[in-house]
């Protein structure tokens, strides 16, 4: 019998059960987790998960052409140290930070789509390598962030946190992107199948760069939030972002083999997991062992997928 | 009636009609060893249904791929309403006019109805994508080739059928002149036939070029009006579908000089290698049952995607089949079951070796070397932290055995040719000593001097007891090689007989047609009229 | 002559395809010789050896399992919660082998779950294996701060630190089991498995090898090998660690090395040996680059690049 499902819910990677997690969850926290549902902490919580939306809708455009960008948490630990630096003004600073994120994502691009590099191997070196960049520019959390900056993270108009606007913004434009653009269905033609693609005369290779470049631009995007959000520099701020992302995006329901994914599931991804670390700081639990969760919360979403073939 | 007779010139006696909207001219395409076209010219009319015949291999695929676009012929020129072209992909073909329906080559499973059917030529209005244009013109599309599906489906979720009808909707919708249907029929049941032809004979009116690559004698007779034959890649004739009929177009299909490559069939014994006693490949395919006997060499044939493979590889375990009830007999005696449903490895390991048509994929290892390759037989049923026995001795022995030629047994395999790449595959049965082997394809890909050795090979083995169960799409290495020959058609083994008895004709009727020849019909030969 | 000839040109292509390890070990001891004569010293020297030797140790693991088209990213993981063990109040009641047997033991269970996990619910091994190294570095280090870690027992100092007639005993060890091993691969049905898998996985179940069973025993025997290599660095350092640092620098520098030596995605010219000289070559020239002022930044960024020209050689020669 053959399921009709109108075109959102399936390419999206949705569905009940991925729908189901962050509900339940939000239903084992209210009463479980003393002042899960009180304004202060769904403020906190926006204000927390906003970056790692940001980074997971980048991560997602990446996952949908086939690939992985392990490097994303170091170009958002760089861009804080870049935007922390003393005595450069934001105008020097923000487009210096874009053009480094375009330069990382350009050379991860060109390693998988024409040296045909592993992805995850390519971008473990980038993210390596950036991140001993980023420990030349600054080897400790500090400098200084322009004033206007932090308002714009942290502060509130109109009782609405900043980090919700932030979200949200980023949100929408994917979407036009991914939906409205003929970038975003090239996009899913690549992952969906290359050779296919190409036949119809998809530039798969130019598409591909492509989605690694607006990766790291967007994780460019995180890191300037997240200077905002820190007001400092920080050159392991980034650091667990690079794996957070890619549980997000599998707890969303995105397929790393390619062509399946969508704004809609990577945020929601990022809604659960976000939920499950404000969760555990409510609960009092250590740090390490919410990282350790989280590599649980990694391992069950990655093996949930099924797969045909074995290793890398 | 009578026979057109090919010109010296490798033109057909009906004169190249220059008004002919699609000519291809003296084309050619090799893939390396292989002349899958050689110098074949054919012209396509308006308003036609052009059908495209010949064997496996004739180069019916390759010609179509050619004007679709995948390939780039080595020589010739194409023209399309008098002009030339040169296609550098599908998508120049496309824009060209030309629409291709190859079964669900080019659909996008994850992508809807209208965004593969625009995907390359996506509409745009004020920058942004206009999926209204899309949906709208993909409705019209849809209605135009009678096909109810919503353009906001996911291609992956609808039938083989439905796709079919997608992508001509999508030739249509590009306003193409030209359409290429490669085997349309193979997967659908007769309402969705009957939809298609009906959908064909509406392009034929509206003046549409159609070509249509078929082995279903039926369909060619029914609604094609010119009919080509092609043969080892080679333009055999061209008429007008009113002037031939079944057997005249199967005996312009077969009959070449038989080659003296195959040795002398040998008796084989009767007590059995294989006894099959059922095999149900698949959920809702037919139940298989055959024997195979020690001394044998039983093939297979059949056109291509007939149900062959899936009964070999559902036998020895690649794929899982539904139900199985088999029982493999030794050498010595020693019966017991062979279980498919454990997998692969249980099977192999039971003494039965597999040789797989895809060396590049499936059998061999590139980077390793002759001897690496064949060391891994003898290694099959070792259990893993034993010592890997010191075989030198053996392959060189049977490297000799084969006229395997290389510089030493050290060479890598990715170098060798495709001949002796085959005889490493063989080869490494024969060191790992099984007494029974299933083959697919045993010489594709191989040169004439190799395939003699390989039939020898073959027959050697059989000599000594093996027993060889093998699928080939060349009808001749059936005949010249086997011992007894199963004819499958949809799956079901329609004929047998026994090696000696069979020609070309006879196997090509059964594998043809659907209703089977009456017995004791008397052949018809060229030139004789009815 | 020609047979001179002939010996000469097979020597020079066989060096020719010599993995990078090799030059760079070579050209490294040159420009010691040259610029840094101090660290060829016997004590610089064997503390170099030591040093290396932990790293020596999870290069075979992971030089096996990138063979396999597999690749084991939980040495970080592994090491943290082995050396956490060895060292922590737990079993300070134990004598000092059951303390060695316990750490072997748990490299072996952490491989068996990359195993299983890779080989039957197929997860993407870099995917699974780093996530193994998330938890257990996590648990480590919240166990830590309530027990923290302390010394490790004499007989595992003796194997990282102690000497043997002047030769420092890790890089004993370390040599000690590499040589088996390498032998072992070249004459089991096992190690033949391993290459035919690397070379061709689709062709290695229809031809009838077990390919999932040998992944799962390549990623048990990973564990074990970097039980091996966390204990002879817990022996070399004397305490545990509270910092999850020194385990993510093995696994950068593992996959270095491994490339280093020759071994590439499913094959490659290098085996063990290969790689086992990378490591040296690795933990020299970080020592060497110390010498002249490198810190962690400059490490990190060798590292990226070491493993990023290595991919793309690769690459280009697969062309």
């Amino acid at each position: 019998m053959r399921q009709f499902l109108s075109r959102s819910e399936s390419r999206s990677g949705l569905s009940p059960s991925i729908l189901a997690i962050p509900i339940l969850l939000i239903l084992i926290l209210i009463p479980a987790a003393g002042g899960f549902a009180s304004w202060e902490n769904l403020s906190n919580l926006s204000s927390q998960i906003a970056a790692l939306v940001i980074v997971s809708l980048g991560q997602m455009l990446v996952a949908v052409v086939g690939g992985l960008d392990l490097s994303v948490g170091s170009v958002i630990s760089l861009v804080t140290c870049v935007l922390a630096t003393e005595g450069w003004p934001l105008t020097l600073t923000l487009p210096l930070a874009f053009a480094l994120g375009a330069s990382v994502g350009l050379i991860n691009g060109w390693g998988v789509a024409v040296m045909d590099i592993n992805p995850i191997v390519m971008t473990l070196s980038s993210m390596t390598f950036v991140q001993g960049v980023t420990l030349v520019w600054r080897n400790v959390p500090g400098g200084h962030i322009p004033k206007q900056l932090p308002f714009a993270a942290v502060g509130q108009t109109l009782g609405i946190p900043h980090s919700l606007l932030w979200l949200v913004l980023c949100v929408l434009v994917l979407t036009v992107v991914l939906r409205h653009t003929r970038f975003g269905l090239r996009l899913f033609a690549v992952g969906g199948n290359s050779a296919s693609a190409r036949l119809n005369g998809i530039p798969v290779r130019r598409i591909t760069i492509s989605a690694y470049v607006v990766c790291s631009m967007i994780a460019v995007v995180a890191g300037v939030y997240m200077a905002a959000r820190i007001g400092s520099g920080d050159p392991k701020i980034g650091a667990s972002f690079g794996l957070d992302s890619v549980t997000a995006i599998a707890m969303g329901g995105t397929q790393f083999s390619g062509g399946i994914g969508g704004v809609a599931s990577a945020t929601i991804g990022a809604l659960s997991l976000g939920l499950i670390s404000n969760g555990m700081n409510l609960l009092g639990v250590s740090t390490f062992l919410q990282s350790a969760a989280k590599g649980v919360v990694l391992v069950i979403a990655v093996c949930a997928q099924r797969r045909k073939s074995v290793g890398v | 009636m009578s026979v057109a007779e090919s010109m010296p010139d490798g033109s057909s006696a009906e004169r190249q009609d220059p008004s002919g909207v699609v000519v291809a001219q003296n084309v050619s395409k090799s893939f390396g060893f292989t002349k899958a076209l050689d110098n074949v010219t054919i012209i396509g009319k308006a308003g036609a249904v052009h059908a495209i015949t010949g064997e496996n291999g004739a180069g019916k695929s390759t010609f179509m791929k050619i004007l679709a676009g995948v390939y780039r012929p080595d020589a010739g020129r194409i023209f399309i309403k008098g002009r030339e072209v040169q296609f550098s992909s599908v998508h120049d073909a496309l824009v060209s006019g030309v629409s291709s329906v190859f079964q669900e080559m080019m659909l996008l499973p994850n992508l809807t109805v209208a965004e593969n059917m625009f995907l390359g030529r996506e509409p745009m209005s004020r920058g942004t994508l206009s999926r209204r244009i899309m949906m709208r013109e993909s409705r019209d599309a849809l209605a135009r080739v009678g096909l109810e599906v919503r353009p906001e489906w996911l291609v992956g979720h609808l039938t083989v059928s439905e796709k079919q009808l997608v992508e001509i909707a999508k030739g249509i919708s590009t306003d193409a002149s030209i359409f290429f249907f490669d085997e349309p029929t193979a997967s659908l049941n007769n309402t969705e036939v009957e939809r298609l032809e009906r959908l064909i004979d509406g392009l034929r009116a509206q003046g549409k070029v159609i070509f249509y690559v078929s082995h279903r004698l039926e369909e060619v007779f029914k609604f094609c009006d010119t009919v080509t034959v092609l043969k080892d890649g080679k333009h055999v004739a061209t008429l007008p579908r009113a002037s031939l009929d079944e057997d005249q177009l199967v005996t312009l299909m077969v009959g070449r000089p038989v080659q003296d490559l195959f040795p002398r069939r040998k008796k084989c014994r009767s007590s059995l290698a294989l006894d099959v006693r059922s095999l149900v490949p698949q959920q809702g395919a037919a139940e298989v049952r055959l024997q195979l006997h020690r001394g044998e060499i039983l093939g297979l044939c059949g056109l291509e995607g007939q149900g062959q493979r899936e009964i070999l590889r559902s036998l020895i375990g690649v794929i899982k089949p539904h139900e199985s009830d088999i029982t493999r007999i030794s050498k010595e005696g020693d019966a017991s079951p062979l279980v498919p449903e454990a997998g692969v490895v249980s099977c192999l390991r039971k003494g039965v070796g597999f040789v797989p048509e895809d060396r590049k994929v499936e059998g061999l290892y590139p980077d390793l070397s002759i001897y690496e390759n064949v060391a891994l037989g003898p290694m099959n049923r070792l259990a893993l932290f034993r010592l890997a026995p010191r075989v030198a001795e053996l392959v060189k022995k049977i490297m000799k055995r084969m006229h395997l030629q290389a510089s030493s047994m050290g060479q890598p395999v990715a170098s060798l040719s495709g001949g002796n790449q085959q005889k490493v595959m063989l080869g490494r049965w024969f060191a790992a000593g099984v007494d029974t082997l299933i083959v697919e394809q045993p010489t594709r890909g191989v040169d004439i001097g190799a395939k003699a050795e390989i039939y020898r090979q073959l027959r050697n083995f059989t000599a000594s007891g093996g027993a060889v169960l093998m699928i080939s799409n060349e009808i001749t290495e059936i005949i010249g090689l086997c011992d007894r020959i199963i004819v499958v058609r949809q799956g079901l083994t329609v004929f047998e007989t026994a090696g000696s008895a069979a020609t070309e004709e006879i196997l090509m009727e059964y594998a043809l047609k659907d209703t089977p020849p009456a017995k004791g019909k008397k052949k018809k030969g060229a030139g004789t009229s009815s | 002559m020609n047979t001179t000839e002939n010996t000469l040109k097979r020597l020079l292509s066989g060096a020719w395809n010599l993995s990078p390890a090799y030059f760079g070990t070579a050209l490294l001891i040159a420009a010691a010789l040259v610029f840094r004569p101090i660290l060829l010293s016997g004590a610089f020297f064997g503390v170099i050896l030591r040093q290396a030797a932990p790293l020596g140790m999870v290069v075979i693991g992971q030089s096996m399992a990138m063979r396999c088209r597999s690749i084991d990213l939980s040495i970080g993981g592994t090491v943290l919660a082995v050396t956490y063990i060895a060292s922590s109040h737990y079993l300070s009641g134990w004598p000092g082998y059951m303390i060695v047997l316990a750490c072997l033991c748990l490299g072996l269970a952490i491989g068996t779950i990359n195993g299983v996990l890779i080989t039957i619910f197929r997860g993407s091994a870099v995917i699974v294996t780093l996530g193994m190294t998330i938890i257990f570095i996590g648990i480590v280090i919240a166990l830590a701060r309530y027990t923290p870690p302390g010394e490790v027992p004499s007989l595992i100092r003796y194997f990282g630190s102690g000497r043997l007639g002047g030769i420092p005993i890790a890089p004993i060890i370390w040599i000690g089991l590499v040589i088996p091993i390498v032998l072992a691969l070249r004459i089991t049905v096992f190690g033949k498995y391993v290459d035919a898998i690397g070379s061709n996985p689709g062709a290695a179940a229809v031809s009838g090898i077990p390919y999932l069973r040998v992944i799962f025993l390549v990623h048990v025997f990973s564990g074990l090998a970097v039980a091996v290599g966390g204990l002879l660095l817990a022996g070399f350092v004397g305490t545990g660690f509270t910092e999850a640092v020194v385990g993510q620098d093995l696994v950068l520098n593992s996959l270095a090395a491994v490339i280093l030596g020759g071994v590439t995605f499913g094959g490659g010219k290098g085996r063990i040996v290969g790689p086992v000289v990378g490591a040296f070559m690795l933990t020299f020239l970080f020592n060497f680059l110390t010498s002249f002022g490198f810190d962690e930044s400059g490490k990190l960024m060798m590292q990226g690049g070491i493993i990023a020209v290595a991919a793309l050689i690769d690459a280009a020669k697969r062309r």
